[in-house]
C-alpha cells in the first residue's frame, strides 16, 4: 500500500507486484505521481514500503570530489570494479580523474546510472534514465541498462513511449495518482483500457514486423507494410505504434497513389463508443483502431462489415 | 576633543607596550573560547546534521531545544550554571565555580545551538537533488553526515565563525560563572567592564580593539578555508 501523502490524495496505490526478471515501465503523464512513488519505494519520502533497492533519481547528483569517488559511493571494491566497467561501456572512463563539479549533465547522469547498475540489490528503481541522454546515444545506453539488470526486476518510471518500449517488460499507466491498467507492455499499447489510458500513452495501435531502414525512411513489414519514424536497426525485429486519434478514415477505398504513404483498405469489425468519441476497429490484414467522432461516424455511414479507406500520416507513427 | 584624544592615546600605549596582565587576559579569552567553540561545534555540528536529514522521534523537541538555546540571554546561562556549581549546589563538590573550566562549559552551551541552529539550516538548505542523491545512496549515518558537512561546507563554517564570535564577545556568561578574578578568570570582555566602571577607558578601548582584531582574523582564516573560485 503507496499513500502519499497520508491521506492519499495525491498518490494511492494498493499494491505493485513484480515479478523477477520483470520490467515494469509506471508511465503517465506530468505531475501523475510517478516519481512520488518511486521516492517512496527508494525510501526517500514516507508513504509505503522502501523495499532494498538500487535507486536512480530523476536528476542524480555528484558530490564535491573526484568522479572516481562518486561512482564508488556505497559501493564495495568488487562492485566499484564493475561501476567502472559499466562507465566505461558507457563511454566516460576518461571522466575518472575529474573533479565531478566539471562534468556536464549527460555525463553525470551516466555516472549515476553506472553506480546504481553496480549495486546488488535485486531490486533497480529508475526514473527517466535515458531522458537526459542525446537521442544519438540512447540506444546503446538502453542496451547497458537491459544487460546489466537482466536477471533481476525493475520499476522504471518514464513519460517517453520510446524509453518504454525499449526498456519495459510490462507496464502500469498511472493517472492522478492511480494506477489505470497494467499488463504486458504491447497488450497495453494496443488495447488501452479506457479513453483516459489512450489520451495518456498516445497509443491505440501497435503493429509488429520487421524494421527496414533505408535511404532515411524507416519502414515495418509485418503482415502490412507501414512508414514512419524511430531508432531502429535495419533487419531488427520491432513495433509501430501510433495512436487512435492519428488514423483518418474514409468512406470509400482509397486508390493506390496519392501522398499518404500509409494506406489500406478493410472492413469494420467493430464500433464502440469511447468517452465522447467512437472507437472504430478496421480489419486491414492487422486491426487498426480509429477514434472519430459520432457526427463523422454518421457523415461517414460507418456499421461494421463496411468496407473504409484507413490512412495515417508517417510523421505519427513511431518505429521502436 | 582632548578627551577622545587621550583615551585613544592611552589604548594605543597599552596595546603596544602589551603589559603580562593584558597579555594573559588576551590569552585566557582566546583559550577559553576556542575550547569552547570546538567542543560547541563537536557537538553542535552533529546535532545540526541530524535536524537536517534525521527522521527521529525527539527531532521536533530537539528542535525547538536549539532555537531556544541560540536566543539564550548568556547572562541566564550563567546564572544557572553559578547555582549548580554553586559550593551547596548539586556539582558544587567539584569546585569549579570562579574557574575557567566553568567559563568554558558556559560557553559550550552557548555555542553548540549556534553551531547546531546554522550547521542544520546549511544542511536543509542544500539542492533537493544532492538531498535526495544522499538518501538514495543509502549510505551509513557517519558517511551520510560526512558529505552532507563536505557539501554544505561554507554555511557549516559559518557556523564555526558564528559560535566562536557568540563566546569571544559575551560577557554575562563568563562574568557570573568566572567571577572576573584578576588573573585568573578575567577575560577581554569582563576587564572592559571592569576597567569602564572605573573611568580607565583606555585599557577597556585596548581591549575592544583586540576583540575586533580576533574577529577579524577568524573569520579571515575561516574565509581562507573555502577558496572563493572553487564554488
Amino acid at each position: 500500500m503507496i499513500r502519499y501523502p497520508a491521506d492519499g490524495s495525491i498518490l494511492s496505490i494498493e499494491s505493485l507486484d513484480v515479478a523477477p526478471g520483470e520490467r515494469l515501465i509506471v508511465f503517465g503523464p506530468n505531475g501523475a505521481g510517478k516519481s512520488t512513488m518511486l521516492r517512496i519505494l527508494a525510501g526517500v519520502l514516507p508513504g509505503g514500503p522502501a523495499p532494498a533497492a538500487a535507486y536512480l533519481p530523476q536528476k542524480p547528483h555528484l558530490f564535491k570530489g573526484s568522479t572516481r569517488w562518486n561512482l564508488g559511493l556505497g559501493l564495495d571494491p568488487e562492485q566499484t570494479t564493475r561501476a567502472a566497467f559499466l562507465a566505461a561501456t558507457m563511454g566516460v572512463d576518461h571522466l575518472f580523474g575529474q573533479p565531478a563539479s566539471h562534468l556536464s549533465g549527460g555525463e553525470i547522469h551516466r555516472i549515476a546510472l553506472a553506480r546504481v547498475l553496480a549495486r546488488p540489490e535485486t531490486l533497480v528503481l529508475l526514473d527517466e534514465p535515458l531522458a537526459p541522454i542525446d537521442v544519438s546515444s540512447r540506444r546503446d545506453l538502453a542496451r547497458v541498462v537491459l544487460e546489466a539488470i537482466s536477471d533481476r526486476s525493475a520499476i522504471i518510471v518514464t513519460h517517453d513511449i520510446e524509453e518504454a518500449v525499449a526498456l519495459g517488460t510490462h507496464m502500469a499507466v498511472l493517472i492522478g495518482g492511480r494506477i489505470r491498467q497494467r499488463d504486458e507492455i504491447g497488450s497495453v499499447l494496443s488495447h488501452p483500457g479506457d479513453a483516459d489510458v489512450a489520451a495518456a500513452i498516445g497509443v491505440g495501435n501497435l503493429i509488429e514486423g520487421i524494421a527496414r531502414v533505408s535511404g532515411g525512411v524507416t519502414r515495418l513489414e509485418g503482415r502490412i507494410e507501414i512508414v514512419g519514424s524511430g531508432l531502429v536497426v535495419d533487419g531488427s525485429s520491432g513495433r509501430a505504434v501510433f495512436g487512435a486519434e492519428a488514423v483518418t478514415l474514409f468512406a470509400t477505398p482509397l486508390a493506390d497513389s496519392g501522398s499518404a504513404r500509409n494506406h489500406w483498405t478493410g472492413a469494420i469489425t467493430g464500433i464502440r463508443s469511447s468517452g465522447r468519441m467512437l472507437e472504430v476497429t478496421v480489419d486491414c490484414g492487422v486491426e487498426i483502431v480509429a477514434l472519430v467522432t459520432p457526427g463523422s461516424a454518421d457523415g461517414l455511414g460507418l456499421a461494421v462489415g463496411s468496407q473504409v479507406g484507413v490512412a495515417v500520416k508517417a510523421a505519427s507513427v513511431k518505429i521502436l | 576633543m582632548g578627551f577622545l584624544f587621550d583615551v585613544l592615546r592611552d589604548a594605543f600605549r597599552a596595546i603596544i607596550e602589551f603589559d603580562p596582565e593584558l597579555r594573559r587576559v588576551l590569552g585566557l579569552s582566546l583559550t577559553v573560547s576556542g575550547v569552547a567553540t570546538a567542543i560547541g561545534v563537536g557537538i553542535g555540528v552533529p546535532v545540526g546534521v541530524a535536524l537536517a536529514l534525521g527522521r527521529f522521534r525527539m527531532r521536533r523537541v530537539l528542535r525547538i531545544l536549539v532555537d531556544v538555546g541560540m536566543g539564550m540571554p548568556p547572562v541566564l546561562a550563567g546564572l544557572l550554571l553559578l547555582i549548580l556549581f554553586w559550593r551547596a549546589g548539586p556539582l558544587g563538590g567539584l569546585g569549579l565555580a570562579f574557574t575557567p573550566a566553568a567559563m568554558v562549559v558556559a560557553q559550550v552551551l552557548l555555542a553548540i545551538p549556534i553551531a547546531a541552529g546554522v550547521t542544520a539550516g546549511a544542511v536543509s538548505g542544500l539542492p533537493d537533488a544532492a538531498l535526495e542523491q544522499l538518501a538514495a545512496l543509502r549510505l551509513s549515518r557517519w558517511k551520510t553526515g560526512v558529505i552532507a558537512v563536505s557539501e554544505a561546507r561554507s554555511g557549516v563554517l559559518a557556523s564555526v565563525a558564528a559560535s566562536f564570535g557568540r563566546v569571544v564577545s559575551e560577557v554575562g556568561a563568563v562574568l557570573i560563572v568566572g567571577g572576573n578574578i584578576l588573573g585568573e578568570t578575567r577575560v577581554l570582555t569582563t576587564l572592559i567592564v571592569q576597567e569602564s566602571r572605573q573611568g580607565h577607558f583606555g585599557l577597556a578601548v585596548a581591549a575592544g580593539i583586540l576583540l575586533l582584531v580576533i574577529s577579524l582574523v577568524v573569520n579571515v582564516a575561516i574565509g581562507g578555508l573555502e577558496p572563493q573560485w572553487r564554488r
